[in-house]
C-alpha cells in the first residue's frame, strides 16, 4: 500500500527532524518527560504535599507518571498536527500526494516516541520497586492505540481548520493547557469536590488516565461502561474528523 | 475510457477564491462545509477541453500568466478543477520543480527514497533503481551528502534523474530544459527524444518555441485561461508568434484621415497578386507575389513608389523603391500612378509578415503615406530567422558521425 509505505517515510522524517544534530538523539524524547516529571514531583510532593488519596494508594510519582505520558504524547500530537498541512505547503503545491498522511505522521511519531517513552518508565518503575503490573501493559498499549485513533480525528479536524483560520495554533497551547488541568492528570478523580466529579465525565481524556492507572497500578476503578463510551467516542471523533477532512482537502492548495 | 487515451479533461475550469482578509477564510472554511462554493472567486482557466493519447507529444505554449501552470497542476492532481472533469491514467512523472519534494538535511540518497515515494513507488522498487538514479544524476560523492550542500543544477540533475529512471507513461514539464547546465540540458534533451521513440507521452511546456518544435509534435496556446488555438505544432507556434509579434505593433492611423488630410501623395490601393481586399494572403512557402500599388498626386506630379517587407512586429525584412531601380511609375490618368512589382520565389521562412507600399514624392525624399497587408508563410521549418539563406556545409572528406550543435 503506496500511502502507508508513504506515512513511513513521513513518519521517519519527523522522527529525524526533531533529533538532527542534537547529540543524544532519541534520548531527548525520554529525557524531556522525565524532567516534566521531575519538576512536576517536586513541586507536587515537596511543596504541595500531594499525595493520592486511598489507604492501599501507591506513590504520587508513578501516579502522575501514568497520566503524563499518554498527555504528552496526545497533546504533543495534537500541536504537530495541527501545523502539518500549513508546514508542508511547498509539498502540498507540487506533488499531489495524500495529504492525510502528513497529518497522520504528525501524529504516529508522537505517540512512537512517547509510547515507547510509557513503556520505558513503566519498566523502571517497576525497576525502582514499585508496584506496577508489568502483565497489564500489552492491554495498557491497546488503550494508548484507542487513544491514537481518537488523538487523530481531532488532528485531523485542526489541520484542516488551521489552513482556513490561521488563529488555531498560536491558541492551541493556551487551550492544551487548560484542558491539562482539566484532566486527572495531576489528581485523582476523588479529590475533586463531589459534586464536580461527575464532569470529568465530558472529557474525553478522563477514561485514558483512568484506565492506566487502574490496569498497572491497580489504582482507582473504571467501569466498562466508561470504557465503551470512550472506545465509541473515539470512533465517532475519528469518523467525524476524517470527513471533514476529506471534504476540505480538495480546496487547500487555494488557502495555502 | 479508452486505454490509449492517458490524459482527458472536458470543460475543464479553475477558479481561485478571493481572499483579502482573514474574515474571508473563516467565511470560505463555512461555505466550503455547508456545501457551497465560493463567493467571490478570479477565473484563471475555463473551458478547457484536452485529448492526450498515448505515443502523442503535445506542447503549451502561452503567454505568462495564460494558465499553462494551473492546467499543469490541474493535471497532476495537485489542484481541484472547479468545473469540469480531468481524468489521468497511467503514472505520471512530473517535472514540474525538480527537487520540489527534498529536504535539505538529508543527503541526496536519503531525498531519492522519500521522493520515489512520494512518486508512488514501493521500496524493492526504489532500491532496485537507485543505481541507475545515482548514475544518471551523476553528482559523484555528493549523492551521500547533505542537500543543502548541492549547487542548484546538482537539485535539478538529481530531480530529473529520478523523474527519469519512473519511466513514467506521461511525462510532464514545465520549463524544465531551461536550468543546468549545457551538458545537462542535452542530455535532457536526448533522454526525453529517446523517451518519446520508446513510444512515450509528454506534455511540455515552454516559452522556446524551438524546443515546442522539436520535441512536440501537437501544440495547444492558451490565451487568459482558455484555449487559443491546438492541432498541428507549426501551425500553432506560427500563430503564437505572430499574436505576439503584432501585439506591440501600434495600430495604423485610419485612412479617411490621411485622404482628408489632402497631402501631396496618398495611396489608394495595394493589391497582392491581383487582390485589393484586406485579409491576410496565405503563400506557400517558396511562392512568389505580385505587388500593385496606385497613388494619388495632388498636383499630377509622378511619385517615387516604395514597397518593402517587415515582419509581422515591423522588423525590416527589405524594401525597395522605384526610383531606386529606376523605375518610373505609370501614368493612369491626370491624378493616378501605378506601379507593379514582383517578388518570385520569396525566401520567407514560415511566419507572419507584412508587405508595405509608400508613395515619396518625385525626389525620393518626403514620405507619405503607408498601406500594408498581412501575409503568411504557410509551412514547417525549425530554421531560425526571417530568410532562408543559400548555405551549403562543407564536410571533410573522411567525416566522422555528424555532429549536430543545439542551443536554445
Amino acid at each position: 500500500m503506496p500511502a502507508l509505505q508513504l506515512a513511513l517515510h513521513f513518519i521517519r522524517r519527523d522522527l529525524r527532524n526533531r533529533y538532527l544534530g542534537s547529540f543524544s538523539g532519541g534520548g531527548w524524547a525520554l529525557l524531556q518527560p522525565l524532567v516534566q516529571l521531575t519538576v512536576y514531583g517536586v513541586v507536587f510532593v515537596y511543596v504541595f504535599k500531594a499525595r493520592v488519596p486511598g489507604a492501599d494508594a501507591p506513590g504520587y510519582v508513578p501516579f502522575l507518571a501514568l497520566g503524563l505520558w499518554p498527555w504528552v504524547a496526545f497533546s504533543e500530537g495534537l500541536s504537530r498536527a495541527a501545523t502539518a498541512i500549513q508546514d508542508n505547503a511547498a509539498l502540498i503545491g507540487k506533488i499531489a500526494l495524500p495529504r492525510e498522511v502528513l497529518v497522520f505522521a504528525a501524529v504516529a511519531a508522537s505517540f512512537l516516541i512517547h509510547g515507547l517513552g510509557f513503556c520505558a518508565i513503566v519498566v523502571a518503575l517497576r525497576l525502582f520497586g514499585v508496584p506496577v503490573d508489568l502483565l497489564l501493559l500489552p492491554v495498557a498499549l491497546g488503550g494508548f492505540v484507542q487513544l491514537f485513533v481518537l488523538a487523530l480525528g481531532i488532528a485531523f479536524l485542526l489541520a484542516a481548520i488551521q489552513v482556513f483560520v490561521r488563529d488555531l495554533a498560536p491558541a492551541l497551547p493556551q487551550l492544551l493547557m487548560l484542558w491539562m488541568f482539566a484532566s486527572p492528570i495531576f489528581y485523582a478523580r476523588e479529590q475533586l469536590p463531589e459534586r464536580y466529579q461527575g464532569w470529568l465525565d465530558l472529557n474525553p481524556f478522563t477514561p485514558y488516565a483512568e484506565l492506566f492507572r487502574a490496569l498497572l497500578l491497580h489504582s482507582g476503578k473504571v467501569t466498562i461502561a466508561s470504557q465503551a463510551a470512550s472506545l465509541l467516542t473515539a470512533a465517532v471523533v475519528f469518523a467525524l474528523g476524517y470527513a471533514m477532512f476529506r471534504r476540505l482537502a480538495p480546496h487547500f492548495e487555494d488557502f495555502l | 475510457m479508452t486505454p490509449d487515451v492517458l490524459v482527458e479533461a472536458h470543460g475543464l475550469g479553475k477558479t481561485y477564491p478571493l481572499v483579502f482578509r482573514s474574515r474571508d477564510r473563516a467565511r470560505a472554511l463555512w461555505h466550503l462545509l455547508s456545501g457551497r462554493g465560493h463567493a467571490q472567486s478570479t477565473n484563471v482557466l475555463r473551458d478547457v477541453d484536452l485529448v492526450v493519447r498515448r505515443g502523442e507529444s503535445l506542447g503549451l505554449i502561452g503567454e505568462n500568466g495564460a494558465g499553462k501552470s494551473t492546467l499543469l497542476k490541474l493535471l497532476t492532481g495537485v489542484l481541484t478543477p472547479s468545473s469540469g472533469k480531468v481524468a489521468v491514467y497511467g503514472r505520471v512523472g512530473a517535472l514540474l520543480e525538480l527537487g520540489a519534494g527534498f529536504h535539505p538535511d538529508y543527503s541526496g540518497r536519503d531525498n531519492i527514497a522519500l521522493s520515489a515515494a512520494l512518486y508512488g513507488l514501493a521500496a524493492h522498487e526504489i532500491s532496485a533503481k537507485l543505481p541507475d538514479i545515482i548514475a544518471f544524476a551523476d553528482i559523484g560523492t555528493y549523492i551521500d551528502e547533505p542537500v543543502k550542500h548541492y549547487s542548484s543544477g546538482m537539485v535539478v540533475r538529481l530531480g530529473f534523474a529520478i523523474v527519469a529512471a519512473l519511466r513514467p507513461d506521461l511525462l510532464i514539464t514545465d520549463e524544465v530544459l531551461a536550468v543546468g547546465d549545457e551538458s545537462f540540458q542535452k542530455k535532457c534533451v536526448r533522454w526525453i527524444e529517446e523517451y518519446l521513440r520508446n513510444g512515450g507521452t509528454l506534455i511540455l511546456v515552454s516559452h522556446s518555441m524551438y524546443h515546442v518544435q522539436k520535441l512536440c509534435r501537437h501544440a495547444c496556446w492558451l490565451r487568459q485561461g482558455a484555449i487559443a488555438a491546438s492541432g498541428d505544432v507549426f501551425d500553432v507556434t506560427q500563430a503564437y508568434l505572430a499574436y505576439q509579434e503584432t501585439k506591440s505593433v501600434a495600430a495604423p492611423p485610419a485612412r479617411g484621415n490621411i485622404v482628408a488630410q489632402g497631402l501631396e501623395f496618398h495611396l489608394l490601393d495595394l493589391a497582392l497578386n491581383g487582390d485589393t481586399q484586406d485579409v491576410p494572403l496565405v503563400l506557400e512557402r517558396g511562392a512568389g507575389v505580385r505587388v500593385r500599388v496606385r497613388v494619388y498626386s495632388r498636383d499630377g506630379r509622378e511619385p517615387v513608389i516604395t514597397v518593402g517587407i517587415v515582419r509581422a512586429d515591423g522588423t525590416p525584412v527589405y524594401g525597395v523603391s522605384s526610383e531606386m531601380d529606376g523605375v518610373r511609375a505609370r501614368r493612369e490618368s491626370e491624378n493616378v500612378y501605378a506601379a507593379e512589382i514582383e517578388f518570385p520565389d520569396l525566401p520567407l521562412l514560415p511566419g507572419s509578415y507584412s508587405i508595405r507600399a509608400h508613395p515619396l514624392d518625385p525626389e525620393g525624399v518626403r514620405l507619405f503615406d503607408t498601406l500594408e497587408r498581412a501575409v503568411v508563410v504557410r509551412g514547417e521549418s525549425r530554421e531560425f530567422g526571417l530568410i532562408r539563406l543559400q548555405h551549403r556545409w562543407i564536410e571533410p572528406a573522411t567525416s566522422p558521425e555528424p555532429t549536430r550543435s543545439m542551443q536554445a
